[in-house]
């Protein structure tokens, strides 16, 4: 228990400490306000409330599996991330615990802590549902206790994931696999497994069918992790870093070759991507199917595959540490300009490959519109993240004025784009017309504050305390 | 010729005052050495004087150039080792070394990297990635990087950390004999025995002050002295102060 409870007062200050204890405490009421907005608007809409809950687990799983990893990485990766800090997670070889434990109470003290500051604030987000007679307060209670679990089975099933890669590569791609075809293949079992299906037809048995996957990976996880021994040193004998600064100088081959070489290589940014891809797909095979119209795929996948591109400036900023770059003869203009080379080879090829693969699912000439706009967006999205960030694009996680403005800003874009591509089906000369503007405006607004991050970051680093 | 100046600088962090009226000349040729303990100002300095900070108050010079006006113009001459620095993870040292060479613009970097990873003993680990690298290796590749584009003068944060004891010989020759052909070297750090053993001058740093200057020779039996004075001085300060 002592552990646990050093574990939880460690994750909490490292918070606190890295965003402002006043900033921290606003998060959670931040979450709920826009949750609430964001449900209130789309009830305006007539979007069916299922259709946003059932969105809402995919969203819960996805950050559960993000948040069951973080603790297995590393202290070097963490170390990438967050700065040069020590947690109790890595205190094995100086403390008589073992690894297994440390590792089972970090990851109960993820599910506590994750499930008080950000599930419950989303819950409560709902509520004014309950007020609307939409949802009851027995479904609200529900949705907590299931939202919970869905966030356990995605961090369960990360940490699962990583045990079986350290004992068997193969094994993990044959896991991976079988997973992904009952996901495809059989839908309905796979979330008959998964606690929505509890959430969605409230019984006995559900709840035991629901609870199954979650008590495998909870058990299955701490069991199968072996804490990864240490690497081999690893030699490069390739002029890799050589070619790729032709493609923009060292500034720009330094994040490619980083991206590369770090864990997950190419396939994050791929993933990262495709994540937004499966939203978005999902997305539109539903609003088909529930509001009987038929928006333009290209504005939909070009939006928010764009929109997605902040996840690649993460990858590109990822070992960064900006006061290095203070170090050199150079401007963080120039900084900026190599990392936005990088940017644009690493995701816009990914995005169009996606867009390739949306004109496999939904074939129709439009889709030219999404190769218009997601480099455009692209563009927006890079300028954004990074004058507000700079090299520390984690700086929005939990800064709540930050994480707002950002948010703001990426919606004055996004929603005039997404009701583009929804009036597509009844004026689709004029919404092409909106989706194409919006997007040029966009770039050029990114372009600007490109221009502006360099000397921005410059200054700021110089002066700050 | 002065290599550095400054005059009052002054930085402070919120109700920190890191550097409290700085006055400091260094002539050129120098192998001046900052000595104080952690907290003392001696990082602030060397961030303020590459350009990488700007002060609060006081004005700087560095080879003739303000850090604070001109702060790239400022590092184009300068080799800068930082406390705790690590080469890219991702990167070998010779690609870390030609990325440093490419953007100090030294056109025969290969050939420099050769000189440089022979004197300093990594040719063996070149061409691995640095995050598989020893952490005395890692400080043999950081310190390769100061000196690639054979600068005027260099400012080292605490040159010796993580070196055996073979390598820390090695670095206080190739120290001595980069002073001698002319240049200047800023060192700061916090163990007397270096500064005692390398510098030709020594400041003495504490709470933001350069509180003396003093012949290396005689340093041990004079630090005592003045660290109790300045402690005194403090203590008075407060008690004025309350």
């Amino acid at each position: 228990m002592t552990l646990f409870r050093r574990m939880l007062i460690e994750e909490y200050r490292m918070h606190t400490e890295l965003f402002g204890e006043r900033r921290f405490a606003v998060f959670p009421l931040f979450t709920a306000l826009l949750v609430g907005v964001g449900v209130y608007l789309l009830e305006l809409t007539g979007t069916e409330m299922d259709l946003v809950v059932a969105g809402l687990f995919v969203l819960v799983f996805f950050m559960g599996l993000q948040v069951g990893t973080i603790g297995l990485v590393g202290r070097d990766a963490m170390r990438n991330v967050l700065g040069d800090l020590t947690l109790l997670v890595f205190s094995a070889r100086t403390l008589p615990i073992s690894q297994r434990r440390l590792l089972s109470t970090f990851l109960v003290k993820d599910l506590v802590y994750y499930a008080v500051f950000f599930l419950t604030p989303i819950v409560v987000g709902f509520v004014p549902l309950v007020v609307a007679g939409e949802l009851t307060v027995a479904e609200i209670g529900l949705l907590w206790l299931t939202i919970a679990g869905m966030f356990a089975l995605g961090a369960g099933a990360s940490l699962s994931l990583a045990g079986i890669a350290t004992r068997n590569l193969p094994a993990l791609l044959v896991v991976v696999a079988a997973i992904v075809a009952g996901a495809v293949l059989a839908p309905e079992v796979a979330l008959s497994l998964t606690p929505y299906a509890l959430y969605a037809d409230p019984g006995v048995a559900t709840a035991a069918t629901g609870a199954l996957a979650l008590v495998v990976v909870l058990v299955a996880g701490p069991l199968l992790f072996e804490p990864p021994a240490e690497g081999g040193v690893r030699r490069i004998d390739n002029d890799h870093y050589h070619r790729l600064r032709a493609l923009g100088g060292g500034f720009t081959a330094r994040p490619l070759l980083e991206v590369y070489r770090s864990s997950g290589s190419l396939w994050k940014v791929a993933f990262s991507l495709g994540v937004l891809f499966a939203v978005a797909a999902l997305l539109l095979d539903r609003i088909v199917a529930a509001m009987n119209i038929d928006p333009s795929a290209g504005i939909a996948f070009g939006t928010l595959l764009g929109l997605g591109t902040f996840t690649t400036y993460n990858w590109v900023t990822q070992n960064d540490d900006q006061r290095e770059y203070l170090r050199y003869p150079e401007t963080m203009a120039a900084v900026f300009e190599g990392k936005l080379r990088a940017f644009l080879l690493l995701s816009i090829p990914t995005g169009l490959l996606y867009l390739a693969l949306g004109g496999v699912l939904f074939p129709r000439p439009e889709l030219a519109l999404g190769v218009v706009v997601f480099p455009l967006l692209s563009v927006y999205v890079f300028g954004l993240t990074a004058f507000l960030t700079g090299l520390s694009p984690n700086e929005l996680l939990f800064d709540t004025a930050l994480f707002a403005l950002y948010g703001a800003a990426l919606m004055v874009v996004a929603v005039p784009l997404l009701v583009a591509a929804l009036a597509f089906d009844e004026w689709a000369l004029p919404a092409a017309a909106i989706a194409v503007g919006v997007s040029l405006v966009a770039a050029a607004i990114g372009w600007l504050l490109v221009g502006r991050t360099g000397p921005r970051w410059e200054q700021r680093l110089r002066t700050e305390g | 010729m002065t290599a550095i100046q400054t005059q009052n600088l002054t930085k402070v962090y919120g109700d920190v005052r890191a550097l409290n009226g700085l006055d400091l000349t260094v002539e050129e040729g120098e192998l001046y050495g900052l000595l104080g303990p952690n907290g003392s100002g001696k990082t602030t300095t060397i961030e303020i004087l590459t350009g990488q900070r700007t002060p609060t108050e006081g004005t700087a010079s560095v080879l003739g150039t303000d850090p604070v006006a001109h702060p790239v113009e400022v590092r184009r001459p300068v080799g800068i080792l930082p406390e705790r620095e690590d080469p890219p993870s991702f990167l070998t040292p010779r690609e870390y070394l030609e990325f440093v060479g490419e953007v100090r613009d030294v056109a025969d970097v290969e050939e420099r990297i050769e000189t440089w990873s022979a004197k300093l003993e990594f040719q063996g680990v070149l061409d691995t990635l640095s995050t598989d690298l020893s952490e005395g290796e890692r400080q043999r590749v950081m310190l390769a990087q100061v000196f690639l584009h054979e600068p005027d003068l260099v400012f080292i944060d605490e040159p010796l950390v993580n070196l055996d004891p073979l390598m820390q010989a090695t670095v206080k020759t190739h120290l001595r004999e980069y002073c001698e052909a002319g240049n200047t070297l800023f060192l700061s750090t916090h163990f007397m025995e270096v500064a005692e053993e390398l510098c030709t001058r020594v400041g003495i740093i504490a709470n933001g002050r350069l509180v003396a200057e003093r012949d290396p020779r005689t340093l041990e039996e004079d630090l005592l002295e003045t660290f109790a004075a300045e402690v005194e001085r403090s203590a008075m300060a407060e008690v004025g102060h309350s």
